[in-house]
């Protein structure tokens, strides 16, 4: 219950971080895609039924405060976890580096993922070209983020357990 | 079989996932999707943070801005440093108080030129995702807000209303992609559709070969969309390409406002529809 409502509150932050603060950086409008990071993060160490369903629900929440198309984060982001939870008992996760791979590679199938779905509900013309350069910035954005994104997570859950072991 | 799905129930717990999403993909690009509790619940939950959050960006940029003259200030005059610095604090908030107060004044003075039942509204948070430009305002249907009306200001066009909870809505910006606006060169009158575009920012779209368009014209908004009055700035263009192929030429536009310094727009109607403020 407690992780549950860690990564909660998780999500909150991080969902207004990319819909504010985030925003002042000099990239703009290229924002570092932390719900992405979270997502990775849930596949690589937490992956559970419950973790499914919180990377299906982090998509939707962004598809409900941004996307004109409801149900298109949340399908790239459900992809995303499936991949990185398949894939994660062959990587080695000690590595910060290791973490930032992993997530740079989850960006490009988050963004291979989205121009696959718009090409099947959206006709914009010209999107192909534009949408590669927006997919390589925001991996390498989410890229550089990760470890400290990472970091601060696990303190989070060490504090939670910490409180955990002291209540019992 | 209970053995196969409790081994494999994280998996199939993903791929569930992946079916709901396109499912409510379906359903949404077939406009069945009208109602969303859950959509609701999340706009509830984050309009007052992102209220907050939105205030101290706005005020990390107003401070950006004055940082030149404040170390100017320092230089200058060395024993009055402390003086000033506590001036200047009361300078920021007076500044402050009366931008809000003009550009205010600048929306009731426009509003009065628009069809009756415009709504007064705040920027509270833009877009999560990069690919998407949108923002979120602060009124929604208990404000009279309703999905498909205009949003606009003094100097033009910001975009359309897209989704509505009952304390909040989300805009689609004229730079996105999926937008597409009704527009009329002003000089000579041609028609075409001015949408977002991640390659080559915001563009005018089927606009012929032999119509004539220059740098520097100005697009309005033609008023035949049925969402936008006639009659409104949207931009300008500054680029005019034509191609040794095809039926159109290729045309930029620069958007008559950026939405990343707007903060108070104004919520309308085509048709003058009934709302309160």
């Amino acid at each position: 219950m407690r992780l549950f409502l860690l990564f909660f509150v998780a999500s909150i932050i991080v969902l207004l971080l990319q819909t504010t603060l985030l925003h002042l950086m000099p990239t703009n409008p290229v924002v570092p895609d932390l719900t992405l990071v979270l997502c990775v993060y849930l596949g690589l160490y937490h992956p559970s039924v419950g973790a499914a369903l919180g990377a299906f629900m982090l998509g939707y929440s962004v598809d409900v405060v941004s996307s004109r198309i409801i149900g298109i984060n949340a399908f790239a982001m459900s992809l995303v976890f499936l991949t990185v939870y398949l894939s994660s008992r062959a990587i080695w996760l000690q590595n910060p580096l290791v973490t930032a791979l992993v997530v740079l590679f989850a960006s490009l199938i988050k963004g291979a993922a989205l121009v696959l779905v718009s090409a099947f509900f959206v006709s914009i013309e010209g999107f192909w070209i534009g949408a590669g350069w927006y997919i390589i910035r925001e991996a390498l954005l989410a890229a550089l983020l990760a470890p400290l994104v990472f970091a601060l997570l696990r303190r989070g859950e060490g504090f939670v357990n910490r409180f955990r072991t002291a209540a019992q | 079989m209970l053995a196969f799905l409790r081994k494999n129930q994280v998996a199939l717990s993903a791929c569930f996932c992946l079916l709901l999403s396109i499912y409510i993909l379906i359903a949404a690009a077939r406009g069945q999707l009208k109602n969303e509790p859950l959509g609701a619940l999340l706009m509830w939950i984050m309009r007052p943070l992102q209220t907050v959050s939105q205030g101290a960006v706005n005020w990390i940029a107003d401070f950006g801005e004055n940082y030149d003259t404040l170390t100017g200030f320092r230089a200058e005059n060395e024993r009055l440093r402390r003086r000033i610095q506590n001036l200047e604090v009361e300078r920021q908030k007076l500044l402050e108080a009366e931008a809000t107060n003009r550009q205010l004044k600048q929306l009731l003075d426009f509003r009065s030129h628009l069809p009756a039942g415009a709504v007064t509204a705040s920027i509270i948070a833009n877009s999560a995702a990069s690919w998407f430009q949108s923002c979120q305002i602060d009124k929604g249907s208990s404000d009279g807000v309703r999905k498909g009306m205009a949003v606009v200001t003094p100097l033009g066009v910001v975009g359309q209303v897209v989704a509505v909870t009952p304390r909040a809505a989300k805009v689609l910006l004229l730079t996105d992609p999926n937008s597409g606006i009704d527009v009329l060169v002003q000089r000579t009158r041609s028609r075409g559709i001015v949408s977002g575009s991640l390659e080559n920012g915001t563009v005018l779209k089927y606009m012929k070969r032999s119509e004539d368009v220059q740098e520097g014209d100005r697009l309005i908004t033609s008023g035949m969309d049925g969402v936008f009055p006639k009659g409104l700035m949207v931009g300008a263009v500054i680029k005019v390409r034509k191609q040794h192929l095809g039926l159109f030429q290729f045309v930029e536009v620069l958007p008559a406002v950026q939405t990343a310094r707007t903060e108070n727009v104004l919520v309308v109607a085509a048709d003058g529809g009934a709302a309160k403020n």
